[in-house]
């Protein structure tokens, strides 16, 4: 099994597939951060995108980016909802962050059952083919799936950095993850900040689901459980560090995906618990390395609106 | 004394025998129960499998019913969750007064046995597999062959008639995974071969290239799956993209259409097992899916387990015909001895069955194969 064909196709594969996870656990650590809530509903969100991009693909028959275009739609509308009907009003209600929490398990079952009732819990993809043609590259199976999904993601978390570095609202969604009150007395408005956040967390999962969508089976309940390894991955990366989660998750895909080297394959559900339990107990925080952190909080700059203001 | 006591048995035989014929003379209608998830995650195909039941008790009615009395199907709803279970067979039992029902899904048929033996009434369980179905006491019987008769007779087909001597077993690691590859693997080593390569994947597994690649190292003449509906596309996807390109067997949980849609050539040299004949088999078969298709507008959802369903309705009503002919009561104690009696049924989709001592039936396996895009009869094995 130590065949340097066998362990190399098994890392490519590993860093090929954790693309969806990584946008899985980056939407999950931006609304943790940003909204500070633990939000499982995130998993409704994912099943909405994966069925709007079915819909349109399979049943309208529109091409695949239109497929996308309708799956990234279908999650900003759940967003949409779950943000101003559901958190805005538990926010202006003073709901205590379990209450939150408990909401957000419920809306995910909901969304979960209410799909199944429509949909039934027969698996489906978004394309009516599931298997992708395959090239050797060095004695590597290289599907046709895996570069575009790589790529995708890419551009996806290249956006994210673009858009929380440079732009405004990027720089408020930074305030108000810093102090929600502060930003507000500075004249955020919190409300649209946290809406923005929810929504792009909702086109970042619907990209995620329609490339996993394009290569597994999904039902009504598998958002849920794709849901498990991107809390690890927040879990692992540090609470509040997006592109700590994004990297956590690259590694515990390769890790998972290449403990079958030493350990027989039935094993390697309980190794990525493992590992998640011993990593919490010894790293509370998460793999974030202090200096590091420091560094970033010493180089971050004031949001330019806020400047403008104090200044003025 | 002993002559009082004879003339008092006497009087009180001829009581009974004149209420039981009183209460058989009032029979007006025969009944019986069917307990299926018609809603929640099974809702799929319980209601594909209540309507084929439907449709058979409106054709038996239409030829006379039960010597001219209709029979009546109670329908309640399970949620293929033991607990809704109990409460609709306690419910069909109680107040509809059945003397027999019909339920599925290994968990409902398990958590109903007692109720039916407690009260004397007979449950048929019609779909659920599980090899302990057969020990759930005197008034439960299945219609359906449990786990492990198709995986034996894939296993000892691709040794004995497909001439392969190395087998890997892959399979999900839960309960049935595990069952069906430990029968698959005794019976593939007692038919000669030898199993070089035995590997689970995790059920929440969403990426099979390790196993895949195990297994690949053992380099087998055929692989056997063991897995769900919902990843076994998948693993069969990234095996022929691993460059796997031996015989793939699995259960019957892939056959159907979609897997050649999802796969495309892919597909090719996969074998599924059948526990019912097909549409190439049966005219009636055929008939059936017909049907559906005009009536529907679709195949049904899990087409074997719906001709289960559809001739189910024929079983109970062959029985109650015997009793009604006879004069006899149709209280659940006397369907049971009436349906060991009778203990063979020609039923018009599935073929003949007959209870065994043991509370099992044995049945025929249909193998078929995607040959040229399509499935394709392989084999019938046990006919």
């Amino acid at each position: 099994m130590f065949d340097v064909a066998v362990v190399s196709q098994i890392l490519w594969t590993s860093f090929a597939t954790s693309s969806y996870f990584v946008l899985f656990a980056v939407a999950f650590a931006l609304v943790l951060k940003v909204n500070k809530v633990f939000n499982f509903a995130q998993a409704g969100v994912m099943t909405c995108g994966f069925y709007a991009a079915y819909v349109a693909v399979r049943l309208l028959e529109w091409p695949g980016f239109a497929g996308l275009l309708a799956g990234i739609a279908g999650a900003l509308l759940m967003s949409f909802i779950l943000e101003y009907f559901g958190f805005a009003v538990l926010r202006q209600r003073k709901a205590s962050p379990m209450f939150v929490f408990i909401f957000t398990l419920i809306v995910s079952q909901f969304i979960s059952y209410a799909i199944m009732l429509v949909f039934g819990t027969w698996p489906t993809t978004i394309f009516a083919s599931m298997f992708w043609p395959v090239t050797l590259v060095g004695g590597i199976a290289v599907s046709a799936w895996d570069v575009p999904a790589i790529a995708a993601t890419l551009v996806v978390l290249i956006a994210l950095w673009v858009f929380l570095r440079f732009t405004r609202y990027g720089q408020f969604m930074l305030a108000v993850a810093d102090n929600a009150d502060l930003a507000e007395l500075y004249g955020i408005q919190k409300n649209k900040v946290l809406m923005i956040s929810m929504l792009m967390a909702g086109v970042i999962v619907a990209i995620g689901m329609f490339l996993y969508g394009s290569r597994a089976q999904v039902q009504a309940a598998a958002a849920t459980e794709l849901m498990l390894f991107a809390v690890a991955s927040t879990i692992l990366g540090g609470i509040g560090n997006i592109w700590g989660a994004a990297v956590a998750a690259i590694i515990l895909g390769i890790v998972q995906n290449s403990s079958i080297l030493f350990i027989p394959s039935a094993w390697q559900g309980f190794l990525l618990y493992a590992f998640l339990f011993f990593a919490i107990v010894l790293f509370p925080r998460g793999f974030r390395l202090p200096e590091r952190a420091n560094k970033l909080k010493r180089t971050i700059r004031a949001p330019d609106a806020l400047v403008t203001k104090q200044e003025g | 004394m002993k002559a009082h006591w004879t003339l008092k048995s006497g009087a009180a035989l001829v009581l009974a025998t004149l209420l039981a014929g009183s209460a058989l003379a009032q029979q007006t209608s025969y009944k019986f129960g069917m307990a299926m998830p018609l809603t929640g995650g099974q809702a799929t195909y319980g209601n594909d499998q209540v309507k084929a039941a439907q449709w058979a008790v409106e054709e038996i009615n239409k030829k006379g019913g039960i010597n001219g009395k209709p029979l009546e199907m109670i329908v309640m709803d399970t949620q293929a969750d033991p607990q809704v279970g109990i409460q609709s067979v306690n419910r069909m039992i109680s107040v509809d007064k059945v003397a027999v029902f019909v339920t599925a899904w290994s968990g409902v048929v398990k958590a109903v046995a007692p109720i039916a033996n407690d009260n004397k009434v007979v449950e048929l369980s019609v779909g659920a597999n599980s090899p302990d179905i057969s020990q759930l006491g005197d008034y439960v019987y299945t219609t359906f062959p449990l786990a492990d008769v198709d995986i034996r007779a894939v296993a000892g087909y691709s040794a004995k008639e497909m001439g392969k001597k190395k087998a890997a077993v892959l399979f999900i690691n839960n309960e049935t995974g595990l069952g069906s590859a430990t029968v698959y693997r005794d019976t593939f080593k007692k038919a000669g071969g030898e199993v070089v390569a035995y590997e689970a994947y995790d059920q929440k597994a969403t990426d099979f290239t390790g196993p895949l690649l195990k297994i690949r190292a053992a380099n087998p003449d055929i692989i056997h799956l063991q897995g769900l509906v919902a990843e076994s596309p998948q693993v069969i996807a990234q095996a022929r993209q691993l460059g796997i390109t031996v015989p793939i067997t699995s259960y019957s949980g892939i056959y159907n259409q979609k897997l050649i849609e999802q796969l495309g050539a892919a597909a090719e040299n996969v074998i599924a097992t059948s526990l019912a004949p097909g549409v190439e088999d049966s005219p009636l078969v055929k008939d059936y899916v017909d049907r559906w298709v005009k009536e529907v507008g679709r195949a049904p959802n899990g087409l074997p387990y719906t001709q289960y369903l559809y001739d189910t309705p024929a079983l109970v009503a062959a029985v109650f015909t015997a009793l009604d002919k006879k004069g006899i009561a149709p209280t659940g104690e006397n369907f049971r001895k009436e349906m060991l009696a009778i203990k063979t049924f020609d039923l018009p989709l599935t073929g003949k069955v007959t209870f065994a001592e043991d509370h099992t039936v044995n049945k025929p396996v249909y193998l078929v194969e995607v040959k040229n895009g399509k499935w394709t009869k392989k084999a019938v094995v046990g006919q």
